[in-house]
């Protein structure tokens, strides 16, 4: 089918196409004019600006943590409002069907679950399979499970490592790598309650930086094309700043991306011993070109916080509301549950200062990208209005009238005066993110590019426009229409497939029979397992 | 072989759906109780919702009291393999079911390998007057038990004891306990619904929030019914609440005690009841609730208005299924292999009788 968008106001930074024209898709792929063809659909976009479907690096959307943060909080699902069932599920207040649907009113096309388990792969993706519309990718979490630890304490080589990283992205059918306060959930299984980067695992004898180091070096080899994904030590704490700027400094030359850096952005001045670091923090990434980062923006109100940092969230038990956590030792990292309400009080002020300030101050929008960490910041449904703080000074000013006036004045928010233009907007949330995972056939609308495609009816109310698209196309396919779900589809999981070594499949079916007592099939999965046609879509490493 | 039938009459399968689904669209208080892998859940499901169905699983009451605990409490878990590999205690909680005997044999047969301790010691709790299991063969467990207290009046004795309180009846060899607490590195207690009650969960994982301020040690769920657990994985994932939940409104409603289809069929308020398990219990088919039952087995299901024979997961045909040997979902082969339908197929097929908009989501 030809398909022929007219008079939209095209914003492809990509390929330098701003401004009035016409966009023609040919089934699944945007296509050059055709020389006398008729459309056998026309879209009227007159009055609409026309992107490429947004892309979300970093949102937990499925698997094992997630899950248990729904069963958890029945509460939160059935505060939902009901609605006339208009799609399959989709009227279920925060499932895996009603996940998809959001994502695709608001334009988004595809989008990132950042910490998959290994050892939950199969569940993870079974979840992921259920989430309609969109396309979705998964980075697995390494650095606290004991074979890599082990391998780094007793000098393996780097190959021998390389070759354990590339067996784990590709029988996980993940898109690339993270690691989460590295070493920390082995070290809190031996009772270490705090850990910092030069912080040693115990029986390991394996720092924090190392972990990071080592990982970092087997992703770039590998040619995995989304760098290192870190969530640094002491995320939350006071002083965080210091170890966020010492992951920067470490990052001595090689890509790196460093994980919701809002939550690091704490400083320790002031009498309540916390401040705003963010204009510290965003000078370093401004001066350290290889590093990319994504915010976790707060957003005032009730969420639930979902972190494999099992320390990290252990140690948060307290501050639950309401008052039920759940904290998993699991092989590797394991995890936290814990209910949060982002308050209008100083702490949820300022945090929600400094996510801004990054925002505002780091330079490059290549290189900065909008997350609220879904949902530990906030649900993703806050893009809208996070799109409009951005853009609009006068409306970060007005909510930042309801907050705490102390927090306001210990913070750099209010002198700056920068707003997001569109085209930064369009970088940020399309353009940036394809290239920092390897997406080659999308985030941009250049011939040849898949057709995903979010169409938004211009307004003066930021967050109204980008909160429910005019149109949205997925693979070509007319999926939302005025905000609202017009086809049902299921998107795939993107994955990397580098082929497993032999001779670490061997050792590794040794290593599990011996430690564990069950075969490495126990780990591994048939693509059938997931029960959809094509369920997954290859990503090219770098060569 | 025949695979289907309309009261005691052999049918089609494709006839005995249609038939099914035509009971399904006129009931006006559809239940369905499920006993099946994850594809077989995630059809149930979808097909409850285009019905407006309240769904259970068959051992509902079990699995009930586990749901409570994370959806009223919360808790502290860790993975088996943890457990294996780390545990130099190992607490039992009251009775296990025998498909988790294996692994706490495994336990018994090995020592943890990422313990300095190298070695386990067992302790039971609520097993008055055991010492062993048959399970833990040769090795010795100290029991821990309060005269007449029960399972979770035992572990409130325990937890006050070890808080320095005074009860009125201590717990048999409390000192022995404590004396290993106090250098243990990981203790692991191991409980199910199936032989603790909500209070007991609840009162051991206060047990554990006790020993963690100072050190470490953790629970690991055996789930009373692995089929049961992955269901409620797979319903939570779907509609954000596990099962005994309904969609009589159009919409998933979660209520323990409204949507316990064992209570609803009990009490009449069903007018019809569909019964999906492989395994070797058949549905009593006489309580006076329509029954469409889809089972294992070469006859009708006496009493049953429709009898559909379908495979058993990871024998009949390869599965999804949840694992208390790992702790998540693991993929399973078929086993010999048969032309039995999954009970997933089987669910499409009615569901495909049945009038929508858009096709099954699973």
């Amino acid at each position: 089918m030809l398909t022929k968008i007219a008079g939209g106001e095209i914003i492809d930074p990509v390929n330098g196409r701003l401004g009035k024209g016409d966009l023609w898709i040919r089934d699944e792929q945007i296509v050059e004019p055709p020389a006398g063809g008729d459309a056998d659909r026309t879209i009227d976009a007159s009055g609409c600006i026309v992107m490429a479907g947004a892309i979300d690096i970093h949102s937990h959307i499925g698997g094992g943590n997630v899950n248990t943060a729904r069963l958890l909080l029945p509460e939160q699902h059935a505060a939902h409002m009901a609605r006339p069932a208009a799609t399959p599920l989709s009227n279920a207040g925060w499932s895996t069907f009603e996940t998809g649907c959001l994502y695709a009113k608001m334009g988004f096309t595809t989008v990132v679950e950042p910490a998959m388990s290994p050892g939950a792969a199969l569940h993870t993706h079974l979840e992921l399979a259920d989430i309609p519309i969109i396309d979705k990718a998964t980075l697995a979490i390494l650095g606290n499970d004991d074979f890599l630890l082990s391998m780094i304490r007793d000098d393996s080589s780097q190959q021998t490592i390389e070759d354990y990283v590339a067996w784990t992205v590709g029988s996980t059918r993940a898109l690339g790598v993270k690691v989460i306060n590295a070493g920390a959930a082995a070290a809190f299984k031996e009772n270490v309650r705090t850990f910092a980067l030069d912080d040693v695992v115990p029986s390991y004898g394996v720092s924090s930086r190392k972990i990071v180091k080592t990982l970092q070096a087997a992703v770039d080899r590998l040619g995995i094309p989304h760098p290192l994904h870190v969530h640094c030590n002491n995320l939350g704490a006071p002083g965080a700043a210091d170890t966020a700027a010492a992951t920067i400094a470490a990052s001595e030359g090689v890509p790196l991306h460093l994980a919701h850096l809002q939550f690091y952005g704490y400083g320790t001045e002031g009498k309540r011993k916390f401040s705003s670091a963010a204009a510290r923090l965003a000078e370093l990434v401004n001066s350290t070109p290889q590093v990319t980062i994504d915010i976790g923006q707060v957003m005032f109100g009730q969420t639930v916080t979902i972190s494999s940092d099992v320390m990290r969230q252990f140690s948060a038990r307290g501050s639950a509301s309401p008052k039920k956590t759940v904290i998993h030792d699991g092989d590797g990292n394991g995890g936290g549950i814990v209910p949060y309400r982002y308050r209008q009080d100083f702490y949820g002020t300022m945090q929600w200062a400094i996510g801004l300030e990054l925002f505002l101050l780091i330079d490059d929008p290549w290189r900065v990208f909008f997350t609220t960490d879904h949902p530990n910041g906030a649900p993703f449904t806050a893009y809208p209005v996070l799109f409009e703080l951005l853009m609009s000074r006068d409306a970060r000013n007005e909510m930042a009238s309801g907050g705490s006036n102390g927090a306001m004045a210990l913070s750099t928010l209010s002198s700056i005066a920068r707003e997001y233009t569109l085209e930064e907007i369009a970088i940020m949330t399309r353009a940036a993110p394809a290239k920092l995972l390897g997406l080659d056939d999308r985030g941009h609308m250049g011939s040849g590019a898949l057709a995903d495609i979010a169409i938004y009816r211009k307004s003066k109310d930021i967050a109204k426009m980008f909160g429910a698209a005019a149109f949205v196309f997925k693979n070509g396919d007319l999926v939302v229409k005025d905000g609202e779900i017009t086809r049902y589809r299921w998107g795939r999981a993107l994955r990397l497939n580098p082929q497993p070594d032999k001779a670490m499949v061997r050792r590794l079916r040794e290593y599990h029979e011996r430690r564990y007592g069950l075969s490495l099939d126990w780990f591994t999965f048939p693509d059938s397992a997931i029960a959809r046609e094509q369920p997954f879509g290859e990503v090219a490493c770098r060569s | 072989m025949a695979v289907a039938w309309i009261g005691n009459r052999e049918t089609l399968v494709e006839r005995a759906c249609e038939q099914a689904a035509m009971l399904l669209q006129s009931s006006r208080c559809p239940v369905i109780s499920f006993d099946t892998d994850i594809h077989g859940t995630r059809a149930a499901i979808a097909l409850a919702e285009r019905i407006g169905a309240a769904y259970d699983h068959v051992e509902g009451a079990a699995i009930s009291r586990e749901t409570a605990l994370f959806t009223d409490k919360g808790a502290m878990t860790v993975a088996p393999g943890e457990v294996r590999r780390r545990a130099d205690v190992v607490v039992i909680v009251g009775e296990l079911p025998a498909v988790h005997h294996g692994f706490v044999a495994e336990l018994a047969d090995t020592v943890p390998d990422l313990s300095a301790k190298n070695a386990r010691e067992f302790f039971l709790i609520g097993a008055e007057g055991a010492e062993t299991s048959s399970f833990l063969g040769s090795r010795k467990a100290t029991p821990l038990s309060c005269e007449g207290a029960g399972l979770s009046g035992t572990l409130a004795a325990l937890r006050a004891q070890r808080a320095g309180r005074r009860v009125s009846k201590p717990v048999s060899n409390f000192d022995d306990f404590a004396r290993v607490l106090s250098t243990a590195k990981f203790p692991a207690f191991l409980f199910s619904g199936h032989g603790a009650d909500g209070l007991a969960l609840e009162m051991l994982q206060g047990l554990i929030a006790d020993i963690n301020r100072k050190s470490r040690a953790s629970a690991l769920h055996l789930p009373a019914s692995e089929s049961g657990w992955g269901s409620v994985l797979a319903s939570t994932w779907m509609t954000g609440f596990a099962p005994r939940t309904g969609f009589a409104r159009g919409f998933p409603e979660f209520d323990p005690w409204r949507f316990d289809v064992e209570r609803v069929l009990a009490s009449g308020e069903a007018d019809l009841h569909l019964r999906i398990s492989a395994g070797s219990v058949l549905p009593a088919g006489d309580n006076g609730v329509k029954l469409i039952a889809l089972a294992k087995t070469a006859e009708p299901v006496a009493g049953a208005e429709i009898t559909i024979a379908i495979g058993e997961a990871g024998v009949d045909h390869a599965a999804v299924v949840y694992s208390g040997r790992t702790g998540t979902l693991a993929a399973v082969k078929a086993g010999r292999g048969s032309d039995l339908p999954s009970a997933a197929a089987v669910i499409r097929l009615i569901a495909d009788k049945i009038p929508a908009e858009a096709a099954l989501p699973c």
